[in-house]
Order: structure tokens, then sequence, then C-alpha cells
């Protein structure tokens, strides 16, 4: 009988223990992130949209059709039309086709990518109202030069050098991308239709300021090491064809 | 959408250590609203119904038979009119502070989109279910299917109304409900609604339903007897079922400052004692007027009060006074536990966690009410929070001293007169206009009871939310475990004790 008042107490002592416990609570911020309003935080190796990126400085386009990343792929959500270019004899790009609705954000294709082209940019908003919108075109997925700017930054990657003016088309080429730093084929009209790609980079740069830098920083520095490490091998394969050019 | 933005960047939302008091100060902002929304629309409604229409007639048609009669048919409605203008508007405002509490106690938002704050969430929800379509399962029992939800949700109508006048402070609106078994009427009314549940069951033709709406019958019946016995054990105590009765004997002071010397010998009537006790009662009204408090039951009523009142006039000394002051505080243990037991039981009753075996998401599939959708669900949902409006209500006529103020009644006396100047003020422009003075539209006692009364039943409203926020659901061995081996002996033994104590002090 004691023993049962002793434990009914006890109980009773646990229960407002818990009560009050969960009472305290409601003095704590929630944790909740209001989404729309405020884009969350994210890290730099985040894998939302997959995107093809340019040479921040000079605009070029980085794919150089190597079709390491449709090998790669276990979806098999990618597609990449290229031909042989007659001049160079060196593979040119066509077109480049992501099935985001097949796509797992695993990110083999960035990880193997020998130019970090193909990169996992921060945006996740990709809701659309058919399956046929999820499929991304050259055009849809090629970064502005700031946007590529920015997330080269971002992830560390190293940034590529300029593509080496060819021989044969040296002058041509010199001459039309020196003068108009804005001209690179897919700029223009990325840049106009490419709505949701100016979001994140823009929210984001918009953001960074808005929080803490010295939170930012603190977040971003452990998270740059294994960064580092992750992209080391790439780091040799994307300076090697680099060279290699260079040699040419 | 600007408003939106503006929380981003109030100051509650900066990851700092300042607490979270941006978002309670939101939530309380939000409750203050609903409140008033609630209870303005309340006494508008019966007071146009029950005050203002029938003196009306009474005034300008004062020859016509048909006016008179329609005159009391509206004096006699006014209670219903009050409790179906007061359910749905109650259980709105219920539903979004239940889940932007758990949402504060679950360390997160809430709904905070449909209006500023998430104001009009709920509103928005209501809108949405009542343009749903009503399904009518395959192999369903039509009939049956349709009724239970009426079946569950008229006993929380009608069974709300003798409790009316014992939160308004005995206003002349509702008085025709101030009838003498009051208690047992509410109690035999609030056993009803298992039927809709197992009825509901039965019918969804969907074994989970059906295991829902049994398990809702078994829970039912075993905590109904530890309700009970903790009900009756008061009304033991405190000599009678009258609710408004049970409320007034907690509130002495008020009691013979609204009503005079003819309500005091109505409370002393109640005791059909010697003339000592009356005296001592009396006493203890004098002494211990200015702390209602200590004559709610929770504290052992006015036999806990009369005997303090005795020890005050140095009437009882020496080794009695040890003795009886003993037996006191027993007494006060005592009603702690009946207290806590009918808050245990009525959590049951009424299936709320941590006894929501009947709709057990994670293993019914929400129950009894699977099968539900549209406006059946609706009425599911409403009435479901109703009952637990109506239960805290119960608890706060029985324990908590119904419309007597927790504070003594000087920390709030300005507050009084200030009403009282402009309850005067806006009587005398409606009665200019023309309203019958019969009719006077604001009472400041009233409003004080009201207001007091209803502070304690949502606090014990909130009080619900905290639990089910924190404590997780019985299993069904453990359920009945409790229910027959813990709460039922408890509530006979609680009942003997106070029976005998009442007697010894």
């Amino acid at each position: 009988m004691f023993a049962l008042v002793g434990r009914s107490v006890e109980s009773l002592r646990q229960v407002a223990r818990g009560l009050g416990t969960v009472l305290m609570h409601a003095a704590r911020n929630p944790i909740t992130k209001d989404f729309p309003d405020s884009m969350p935080h994210l890290a730099g190796h985040f894998r939302g949209r997959l995107a093809l990126a340019v040479n921040p400085q000079s605009g070029d386009h980085l794919c150089i059709s190597c079709l390491q990343c449709e090998r790669v792929c276990p979806d098999k959500c990618i597609e990449i039309t290229s031909h042989k270019s007659p001049e160079t004899n060196k593979p040119e790009l066509i077109n480049f086709k992501i099935d985001h609705g097949l796509c797992m954000f695993c990110g083999l294709c960035t990880e193997v990518c020998p130019t970090s082209c193909i990169i996992n940019t921060n945006d996740f908003e990709m809701a659309d109202y058919s399956r046929e919108a999820l499929v991304y075109d050259l055009r849809k997925l090629t970064l502005t030069q700031d946007e590529s700017a920015f997330y080269f930054n971002k992830k560390e990657l190293p940034m590529p050098k300029p593509k080496p003016a060819k021989p044969a088309a040296k002058p041509a080429a010199a001459a039309a991308a020196k003068p108009a730093p804005d001209k690179p084929a897919a700029t223009p009209e990325a840049a106009a239709q490419a709505k949701p790609e100016a979001k994140p980079a823009d929210t984001a740069e918009a953001a960074k300021p808005a929080v803490a830098p010295d939170v930012d920083k603190t977040k971003e520095l452990p998270k740059a090491g294994s960064d580092s490490a992750e992209t080391k091998p790439e780091d040799k394969d994307s300076a090697k064809p680099a060279e290699n050019k260079g040699e040419q | 959408m600007t408003t939106a933005t503006v929380t981003v960047t109030a100051p509650g939302r900066l990851p700092t250590t300042d607490g979270n008091i941006w978002e309670i100060w939101k939530f309380i902002r939000i409750s203050a609203i609903w409140l008033s929304i609630i209870f303005g629309a309340v006494w508008l409604a019966s007071y146009a119904v029950g005050g203002l229409i029938p003196s009306l007639l009474d005034k300008y048609m004062a020859t016509s038979v048909a006016a008179q009669n329609i005159a009391s048919i509206l004096r006699l409605l006014t209670p219903l009119v009050a409790v179906l203008v007061f359910i749905p508007i109650n259980a709105t405002y219920m539903v979004l502070a239940e889940r932007r509490g758990l949402a504060l106690f679950t360390v997160r938002n809430g709904p905070n989109r449909v209006g500023p704050d998430g104001f009009l969430q709920t509103g928005a929800d209501a809108i949405k279910l009542l343009f749903k379509e009503n399904i009518n399962p395959t192999g369903a029992d039509i009939l049956m299917f349709t009724l239970a939800p009426i079946v569950f949700f008229a006993p929380s109508v009608f069974g709300a109304l003798p409790l009316l006048p014992a939160v308004t402070s005995e206003n002349g609106l509702f008085n025709v409900l101030s009838f003498p078994t009051g208690i047992f009427y509410v109690l035999a009314m609030s056993s009803i609604p298992v039927v809709g549940i197992v009825m509901g069951g039965w019918a969804s033709n969907n074994k989970y339903s059906l295991v829902g709406g049994l398990r809702s019958a078994a829970q039912a019946i075993s905590y109904e007897i530890p309700l009970v016995l903790a009900i009756i054990t008061v009304c033991i105590m405190v000599g009678t079922l009258n609710v408004s009765d049970i409320a007034w004997m907690q509130n002495p002071w008020e009691l013979s400052q609204l009503k005079g010397a003819d309500a005091l010998a109505r409370w002393d009537g109640l005791h059909v004692d010697s003339q000592a006790v009356q005296d001592l009662r009396s006493i203890g009204v004098q002494n211990l007027g200015n702390l209602a408090f200590f004559n709610w039951n929770i504290f052992g009523g006015d036999t806990v009060s009369g005997f303090l009142a005795l020890c005050i006039a140095k009437k009882v000394a020496g080794g009695a006074m040890i003795f009886k002051g003993i037996c006191a505080l027993l007494l006060i243990l005592c009603q702690w536990l009946l207290c806590g037991l009918y808050m245990t039981g009525a959590c049951a009753e009424i299936n709320r966690i941590p006894f929501d075996l009947p709709e057990a998401e994670s293993e019914l599939v929400s129950g009894y009410n699977t099968e539900y959708s549209g406006i059946r669900f609706a009425i599911f949902f409403l009435a479901e929070f109703t009952n637990l409006f109506i239960v805290a209500t119960i608890a706060v006529v029985m324990w908590f001293g119904g419309g007597s103020a927790p504070i003594p009644s000087s920390m709030y006396a300005p507050v009084m007169d200030a009403l009282g100047f402009i309850a005067s003020n806006v009587n005398k422009l409606l009665f200019m206009i023309g309203v019958p003075e019969t009719a006077p539209i604001l009472d400041p006692k009233v409003m004080s009871g009201t207001f007091w009364a209803v502070s304690k039943v949502y606090f014990l409203v909130y009080f619900a939310i905290l639990v089910r926020g924190t404590l997780p659901r019985f299993r069904i061995d453990q359920l009945m475990d409790f229910g027959w081996k813990r709460l039922i002996p408890l509530a006979l033994i609680l009942l003997l004790a106070v029976t005998y104590l009442k007697e010894l002090i």
C-alpha cells in the first residue's frame, strides 16, 4: 500500500516534470524557418538543381563533351548531344539535357566532371506543372557568368583557366571574346529566360550579408575543408586538361 | 505579404537568447481578439433574443396576447441561442489555440499564413470542410452513418445549458436553467456521445473505425465511474446538485454584495444546520470575504473557510483546533486529488491525449472518424472541442469557484468602478432611445463574474493543450488497468474520506 502510494507520488512528480519541461519550451525560439520569406542558409556542397557553369572570367562554356557525367549517371537522366568539330577535331557541345524528374541528386556527375562544369546549385524550388517541364535543356541549364562566379566561390572550386586560343581560330575567337565580354553564345538568352537560375544566386547573395557574417564563416569553415578534400581529384583533373590545352 | 516580412524582421526572429516573447505575444494577441469576438457575439445574440426583443414587445405591444407569447418563447430560447452561437465560434478559436499552443510547446511556429498570424486559419479550414463532398463508404449503414455525428454533437449543445447560469453569475437571461438537479443532468448528457462514436464506428463498415468505436465505449464506461464519483463527492460536500448554487457557495462575499440578504438566506437555507453553524458561516463571510479564493472547493469550500473563520474568531482552540486543522488539511488534499481524478476521467471521456485511443492516428488511422468527410467530419470535430470546453467549465464550477475572482476584489475595484460608470451611461443612452429599462445591456457584476469564470475555463483548456503536448498515449491494457485498478478505488476512498472529514470539521 505504501509502496503504491510512493510509486504514484513519484509518477505524478515525473509527469509534473515533463509538463514543466514542455512548458519551458514555449520560451524557446521556434526552430522553424520561414521558408518563402527567408531563404535557408545552404552550404556550398548542398546538392540542388544541376546546372552547367561557364568560365567566370571569360564566359566560355566549360563543358568539353567528355560524356563522363552521362556515363556515370545511375539514373541515365543526362543526355548529351555533341559532334566532332571539323576544325579542332574535338567534341563540340550541341545540346545538354537533364531530366530532373529522373535525377536523384546523387552528385556523381559533379564529382566526375573534369572541368567542374556540371555543378549542383543551391536552388531547390523546381516545382512545375508537368514532367516535361522538368527536362532542362542547354539554355536552361547554363548559368550566367555571375552565377558561375558565385558558385565557384561558394564551392571553393579552383577558377578554370581561360580557354587557350586555338592556333587556327585564334584571331577570330580572341577578337570576338575580348571586346564583348557578354557575347558568349548562351549567356544573354540564358539570363533572359533562366528566371529560376537568377533566383538562387540573387537571394543567396542578398541573404548572405543579412546573416551575421561571423556565423557564416564558422559554418563554412569545417565544410570548406571537407569540400576541398572531396574536390581534390577533381582539381587535378580540371587542372590537367587545361595544362594540356596550354601545351597544345 | 508585408505583414509576413515584418514578422521575419521582428526582434523575436533573431537568433538570440531573448526567448520567444514575440511568439507568445502573438498567441496572446490572437486569443484576446478571438475571445472578444466570441463573447461579444454570444452576449449580443443572447441580449437581443432574451432581453431586447421581449422587452420591446412587452413595452410597445402590451395588449397583444400573441406578442406576449412570442416574448416568453424568446426568453426560453435565449440559452439555446447563446450556446448555438457560442459553439462554432468557440471551436474555431480553440482549434487555432490548440495548434498555435502546441506549436509553442514543440518549438515550432504553427499556422501563421492565413490572415495576420494565422488568425483566420481555422475559419478557412471550416469553410473548406463545409464545401467538401459528403462521401458514403461502400457498405456503410447510411442512416446510422449520418446520425452518428448528430448523436455525438447534440448532447454537447444541450448538456452545456445548465452551466450557463453558473458561469454568468446567474444572469437573468439564463435563469430558466437554474434547476435543482443541474449537475446530474450534465453528467447524464455527457455520457451520450459515446453512443454516437460507437454508431459511427459500426456504420462506417471499416475495421479500424469499429475498433476505434469499441475502444471508445470501453474507455468511456471505465472512466465515467471515477469521473462521476469525483463530482458526487463534491456534491456531498457542498450539499446540493444545483450547478449555480455550487458556484455561488464558493463565492459568498460577492453573493451577499450582489443579491443581498435574500440570497444569503438561500445560501444558509441549503445547510439546515444549527444556529451555531449559521453564525460561523456569516463570520466566515465577513472575515474571508475579501479572499474569495479560500471558498473554492479545491481549498475545501466553505467547510474549511468556516473553520478558519471560527479560528479567527477564537471560537475554537487547543486540541480541538489542532485535530480539526489536520482534518481540514486532509480535506484539502482530498479535494486536490478529486480534482485530478476528475481531470483524468474527463480527458478519457472526451478522448483527448493521453487517452485518445479511439482515434489513435498511428494505430487506427483516426479511428471512428476515418470514413467521415465534409460537414459530418466537421461536426465530429466541433463536438470534440466543445466537449473539452464543457469539461473545463464543469471543473471550474465544481472546484475553482465559478465566477469568483482568484485575486482579492479590492485589487480590481477601480476597473469595476470604471465598468460601472461606462455601463450606467451606455444603459442610460439606450433607455433614452427607447429601449425598455428592464433590459440593461451591460451589468458590471455579471461581466466580472463571467470574465473570471471564462478565464479559468480557458486556463484549464490551455492546460489540456500542455498535457497533449507532453504525455504519450496509453496502451489499451494500461488504460483499463489504470481506470479500474487505480482510479476507481481511489475515487471510492476519497468519497468515504470526504464524507467523514466534512462531518469531523
